[in-house]
């Protein structure tokens, strides 16, 4: 099919236009162009319909939206009937949500994130960071390269060839290596942290994790990871910075 | 256990589902309720690869779900009901004694629908529906995820 590399470069903006009214909706749209373009002149019609479809709701993990566009170019080629290629969008919305979730959101983010910090921790400075930074879009640009291929390979059997592939089993693997990782990172970079400071270091690690255990368990739904963790973050950083 | 939630969710089976309401409500079983989908296995295939293995999903259609209401309402699992539709929803639960809460999750943007939540976009027939539903004794209300706040039938006019 032709447009494929274009279609992947506008993939990588997939979530420039979101809204609540389509979510990636429109990006997804815009990525499909490329791809519908041969429709142009034999199918006006089909190739209008075609894009106007690719561009409705569509909420996916973004670095997996490829499958879906592929897919749905492919069916759209097919003459899959329209009904059809929508419920097939709607269907991937689920596991592309869930699965890159996993893989990426808690698997490889707080894997990067946790190597990126401890590199910082033992003194690879930029070097580390970069390395890091650099070698998470390597892996970002394989993973939506692959989707895109095999959604166009594949079309309405998008869904065999997803389960058959790496990703269901990545996914659910990842976890426990992304916990191990950032587990030893902690006291790695909490060390490192409160390295400049003298003082009662052992108690205000404890009184901070006491603390964070009892926002979590009786805090409610208010005190979420994220905002504990930056709670936790503040009171070490006014701590290395003002303490005696 | 009883039915915990019916919700209303274009999207169907995604995160907010699985991870927001499900842990936050102890469910075990999510059951879809769709026409379409209940006749169709590459559906089924998809959802069930978006559901982790603790949880049990099942599809049934608006008339097998009906008849198996009594049946989740005793059963030892804490049941979410999940359709994409109001208008699945209200066949659903017409006639229902003591109809479980329903929750709109997401109900996206089309022609004809003006945006009265981020995440909840209604045509007027569609809010006459609702509103008919909640004349009916079902207790209607908007909530995206756990703890986010409830919006009742009349945030949404």
């Amino acid at each position: 099919m032709k447009g494929k590399g274009r279609a992947l470069v506008r993939l990588l903006a997939v979530q420039g236009a979101w809204s609540y009214e389509r979510m990636t909706g429109v990006g997804m749209g815009f990525a499909a162009e490329p791809l519908l373009r041969a429709l142009e002149s034999d199918e006006p019609e089909h190739h209008r319909e075609a894009t106007a479809r690719a561009a409705e709701f569509f909420n996916c993990h973004p670095y997996l939206a490829g499958l879906a566009l592929g897919a749905s170019a492919r069916a759209e080629y097919e003459g899959v009937p329209g009904a059809q290629i929508r419920r097939l969008r709607t269907a991937l919305c689920s596991p592309l949500g869930a699965l890159g979730d996993q893989f990426f959101w808690a698997g490889l983010v707080p894997i990067m994130m946790s190597l990126a910090l401890v590199g910082v921790a033992l003194g690879a400075g930029a070097v580390g960071l970069a390395t890091v930074v650099i070698g998470y879009n390597v892996a970002r640009l394989l993973v939506t390269r692959w989707a895109l291929w095999t959604g166009l390979e594949t079309g309405m059997q998008v869904g065999t060839a997803i389960s058959a592939s790496w990703l269901p089993r990545a996914a659910a693997r990842i976890a426990a290596p992304a916990g191990l990782v950032a587990g030893l990172a902690v006291p790695v970079v909490g060390a490192w942290l409160l390295s400049p400071v003298a003082g009662p270091r052992l108690a205000v690690t404890l009184l901070a994790a006491g603390a964070t255990l009892a926002l979590v368990r009786w805090g409610g739904a208010r005190w979420t990871s994220l905002r504990v963790g930056l709670v936790f973050a503040l009171v070490v950083l006014l701590w290395t910075r003002f303490a005696p | 256990m009883p039915i915990r939630l019916c919700r209303i969710d274009d999207r169907l089976i995604h995160g907010q589902v699985v991870l927001g309401w499900a842990r936050a409500l102890g469910i075990g079983d999510i059951v879809l309720v769709d026409d379409d989908v209940a006749a169709s296995g590459w559906e089924q295939d998809l959802y069930r690869m978006a559901v982790p293995p603790e949880l049990k999903v099942e599809f049934v259609d608006v008339a097998q779900g009906r008849r198996r209401l009594p049946e989740w309402e005793s059963g030892p699992m804490a049941v979410l009901i999940l359709t994409g539709k109001i208008e699945t929803m209200s066949r659903l639960l017409a006639d229902v004694p003591h109809p479980p809460p329903v929750n709109l999750g997401g109900i996206h943007h089309r022609d004809g629908r003006t945006e009265r939540l981020p995440y909840v976009y209604l045509t007027d027939e569609e809010l006459a529906e609702l509103r008919r539903l909640e004349s009916a004794g079902v207790a209607v209300s908007a909530e995206d995820v756990p703890g986010a706040g409830a919006v009742s039938l009349e945030g949404l006019a």
